[in-house]
């Protein structure tokens, strides 16, 4: 199937790169067989089993090896089919019947069949399963199928033939096929499990799908190696063998690119990136954006209880000046919390306008005529242990945390940060720049609340349904009926009209009518001003022009099988 | 530090031989309680830091209930020392089940446990990554001293001269310089432009080394590999010359005063009076007795490359232990700092050993007892 995509593949690739910046040079003579593709990149996988996993650098190794039943698009979030050919649900999307790839074998010779993927599926879901050890987190099933054993949307998987399964689910789920698309729900090869018990994954056991290429080693912290899989059920890949090579310093791998010691790399410097796009020998080529990067509320602020004050908070940053100074020509300022290339992003939303005035006049409104520098705690606020760390009615200085860490939706947090605090001191609002610590802090005080003022997080998709960017922040719902309180995921902000718009698509097959519902979401959003969208960052990644073919995806593991060198 | 600890400048009551062998025994029986204390310190400042485990496993999307779940399963919902509210209940058992004595139990029986993050065993990542720390730590050492003891040699025997002040400004310059940089700027000249010398790792992922002792330059040459070995000493260079420059400008200094001292004392005024050589009044007179607090400098910085150097092995992209030990710091991953700094708690006082054990070769007046 990947194979009889190359004609269409090929073209998708030719409309992204003008789209994307990409100028990948342009062989005279076609895609060139041999030869080893080396990757830098900054971080090690944590293990290949993709089912227990959450890090991209995992997936990027486990997404060439091991393949779900349905993949995405390249170039898209769209769900096209993999290991599956088909999946077709009922009148009411309650079950799915999915038709399987016949003829494919596991890496290490097994057969691919019903039998394997409801292996998979069980040991994903029951927690009683001889596989699914305790000491693994299967977080993704849990945060994508609603939960494990008796909790879980899939109630069951049925065998109807060797090469054909009903997934039962306990109500409609809109988003199934691009849940199934996710690289942690690959396949992988039931006796290889079986043979490695916990240490499936790990340096010493390697992971074993279907996929175009074949584990060969992995040396923490080094390097993994894979190779060409000639039996592909796709076809061969170009190149014979793809490294992954740690090099942990930005500059030192842009610098091993230079060398010539690596065909291509991620997270670069912006100092990097523009050498790269002055160097005759190296290219760009942008991943597009499924990340939005923003400025939350901590609505345990009294004074952020007033939509007057977000407001003034909203027109005082100046978006367009913070992308062009640092995302450069890959950013994009944002204006919904969906970016643009997720169905469900609302076009029509009006901006906020810089209007640092405009902001003056809303404070002055809300009853702070000369400014805001200092802020109130609305209720007692309390650690993880239950200690009050602020009584109700305690006044503190008005901070805007900034992130420890560079991620790829912030690539500069301390400077944003910085710009930021300007503009806000422009209409009176003055913020005290705060580093509440390094990253697990961070996100550990934000994850209780404690983040006290303003402060800066973003958030990258999963699937590309943008059910993955509402529900997961603004749902919570069980039942239309359901009168719970939603999630309070960011800075305690919840919406009972947007948790119940959230379940209402997501259970909804239809979808148009799902889109219209996250548009409504999206004003929603906006008029309440929930949060502040600063941008969406098309990362860049850069090439030696050695390398043809590379296929950034915007979610999912990046295609490496068309990848081709030339000398 | 000169003479080491219970190190004697009068006659033993017993052979030096027992005397030494008993010696050691002693240094060894106290590691116990040193290493213990490691531990209490580091179980202890890790939990000061603020940060859970969970979260920094878990990132952005973590749940309260998947947070709750694994800290349950790493034990974190355990008290850090002893359950004060389970011995008021009479509980004995739980009163002891507590993060720290499940960590001693484990590490009565060799096990160190999982690292968090990447949920392997920790004495699996040591393995694989104090080979290459110690490869990298003794040529890195065996450049500093190569270099800096006939530097700070030549410095003292040329004293005021041309020489002496080169020497002395390169190792001031060696101790200033900040590591990241001159790394960078190796890497700028001998790989990107000149091309002579490879950026980093250990061994070209191409080559492949059956390793026996996790030193690849030995296990090369033990295996007859001789390109491994080509590759991997090509792959030193640029790190060990990065990592040497600190303890090399340390040892030449060092050197240079000790020496110095040594060469005001009357005895070498005598051999000089008596007509020997320069050469032989320098290296077989003066340089003996300057050597000793070389020896202790050079052991502890030794132990301190040990200890990881986390920008060259950064920089370097090599896998040895002190990057390991950095991202376990920052990821809250309490395993791999517990076991990684007991292993270089162990380094330390191993090495503090061997250099009190060596004045008795460097020096026969010394005597332990």
């Amino acid at each position: 199937m990947r194979g009889k995509r190359f004609l269409f593949v090929s073209l998708v690739m030719v409309a992204l790169s003008s789209l994307l910046a990409a100028c990948g040079p342009k062989p005279a003579e076609g895609p060139v067989k041999g030869g080893t593709f080396i990757f830098g990149r900054g971080g090690d996988s944590v293990q290949l089993d993709p089912a227990i996993v959450t890090d991209g650098e995992s997936f990027r190794v486990t997404g060439q090896c091991l393949e779900p039943l349905y993949q995405y698009e390249p170039g898209t979030t769209k769900p096209i089919p993999a290991l599956a050919t088909e999946c077709t649900p009922n009148a009411n999307a309650t079950e799915w019947t999915c038709k399987l790839r016949q003829n494919v074998k596991f890496h290490d010779g097994t057969p691919f069949n019903a039998d394997a993927v409801i292996f998979n599926f069980e040991r994903w879901r029951f927690t009683n399963h001889p596989y699914h050890f305790a000491s693994q987190v299967f977080e993704y099933y849990e945060a994508m199928w609603g939960g494990f054993d008796d909790d879980s949307i899939i109630t069951k998987v049925e065998k109807i033939d060797d090469y054909t399964i009903k997934f039962y689910l306990n109500a409609p789920l809109a988003p199934f096929l691009a849940n199934l698309a996710m690289d942690m729900f690959a396949i992988s090869s039931p006796e290889a499990i079986k043979k490695c018990g916990e240490k499936y994954g790990t340096p010493e056991c390697g992971c074993v799908g279907t996929g175009p290429f074949i584990f060969k080693e992995w040396v923490p912290d080094d390097h993994i190696t894979v190779v060409a899989n000639d039996n592909y059920w796709g076809g061969r890949p170009y190149v014979d063998q793809i490294v992954w090579k740690v090099i942990k310093d930005d500059s030192a791998r842009f610098l091993a690119l230079k060398a010539g010691e690596i065909h291509a790399l991620e997270q670069a410097t912006a100092e990097d990136v523009a050498a790269a796009e002055k160097d005759p020998n190296l290219y760009i080529m942008a991943r597009p954006a499924l990340n939005t990067a923003y400025l939350a509320f901590n609505y345990k602020i009294k004074e952020f209880q007033d939509k007057r004050v977000r407001e003034a908070v909203a027109h005082a940053i100046n978006r367009k000046a913070i992308v062009e100074n640092f995302y450069g020509k890959y950013g994009e300022v944002a204006t919904n919390f969906l970016p643009p290339m997720v169905w469900g992003h609302n076009p029509d939303i009006q901006d906020w306008t810089y209007d640092p005035e405009l902001s003056k006049k809303l404070l002055a409104e809300a009853g702070f005529p000369n400014g805001l520098s200092e802020v109130t705690i609305a209720e007692d606020l309390k650690d993880q242990e239950g200690n009050v760390v602020y009584h109700a009615g305690d006044k503190i200085p008005l901070r805007l945390y900034y992130m420890p860490v560079t991620r790829f939706y912030y690539p500069n947090p301390k400077g944003i940060a910085e710009a930021m605090a300007a503009d806000l001191n422009k209409a009176g609002i003055r913020v005290t720049l705060e580093l509440a610590g390094d990253w697990p802090t961070y996100l550990g005080l934000r994850r209780t609340g404690l983040l006290v003022g303003l402060y800066m997080l973003g958030w990258g998709g999963d699937n590309g349904d943008p059910d993955n960017f509402h529900g997961y922040f603004f749902g919570g719902l069980s039942s239309p009926d359901d009168v719970i309180q939603p999630r309070a995921r960011e800075g305690w902000y919840a919406n009972q009209e947007v948790a119940k718009l959230c379940y209402q698509a997501l259970v909804n097959p239809n979808m148009a009518e799902r889109e219209k519902m996250y548009k409504q979401i999206e004003q929603i959003l906006h008029d309440d001003v929930a949060r502040i969208w600063i941008a969406h960052n098309n990362t860049p990644l850069i090439f030696s022009k050695k390398v043809h073919g590379y296929q950034p995806q915007p979610v999912g593991a990046d295609y490496y099988e068309w990848v081709y060198l030339t000398p | 530090m000169r003479g080491g600890c219970g190190a004697l400048p009068y006659p033993p009551r017993v052979g030096k031989g027992v005397a030494l062998f008993r010696y050691i025994i002693r240094r060894l029986l106290a590691l116990i309680p040193t290493l213990l204390g490691v531990t209490v310190v580091v179980f202890l400042l890790m939990r000061l830091i603020p940060g859970d485990p969970a979260v920094a496993m878990l990132g952005e999307h973590a749940t309260e209930e998947n947070v709750a779940r694994i800290r349950e399963q790493l034990g974190l919902n355990r008290p850090m020392f002893l359950d004060a509210e389970a011995l008021r209940q009479g509980d004995l058992k739980r009163f002891v089940d507590s993060q720290y004595i499940r960590f001693l139990g484990r590490l009565l029986r060799g096990d160190l446990g999982d690292s968090i993050h990447y949920r392997r065993p920790i004495t699996t990542d040591i393995a694989q990554r104090f080979p290459a720390t110690v490869e990298l730590a003794l040529a890195a050492m065996l450049i500093a001293v190569a270099v800096g003891i006939p530097a700070g040699i030549a410095s003292a025997a040329r004293r005021n001269s041309l020489l002496d002040a080169v020497s002395m400004v390169g190792s001031l310059a060696g101790v200033s310089m900040p590591i990241f940089w001159l790394g960078l700027m190796e890497i700028m000249l001998f790989a990107v432009y000149l091309k002579w010398l490879p950026i980093g790792g250990r061994l070209d992922s191409a080559l492949h080394l059956r390793t026996i002792t996790g030193l690849y330059l030995v296990d090369s040459l033990l295996t007859g590999n001789l390109s491994a070995f080509w590759d991997v000493l090509k792959r030193l260079i640029l790190p060990a010359a990065a990592l040497a420059t600190g303890p090399m400008a340390i040892i030449a200094r060092m050197t240079r005063s000790s020496m110095l001292e040594v060469l005001q004392q009357d005895y070498v005024r005598t051999a000089r009076a008596k007509g020997l050589a320069e050469r032989t009044v320098l290296f077989r007179h003066a340089l003996r007795n300057a050597l000793l607090p070389v020896v202790t400098i050079v052991g502890l910085q030794t132990g301190t490359l040990l200890a990881g150097a986390v920008l060259t092995e950064t920089i370097f992209a090599w896998p040895g232990i002190g990057s390991w030990i950095y991202s376990g710091i920052v990821g809250r991953d309490y395993p791999v700092v517990q076991g990684g700094t007991l292993l270089i708690a162990l380094c330390f006082v191993l090495l503090n050993l061997i250099v009190d054990v060596s004045y008795a070769f460097l020096d026969p007046r010394i005597h332990y007892e």
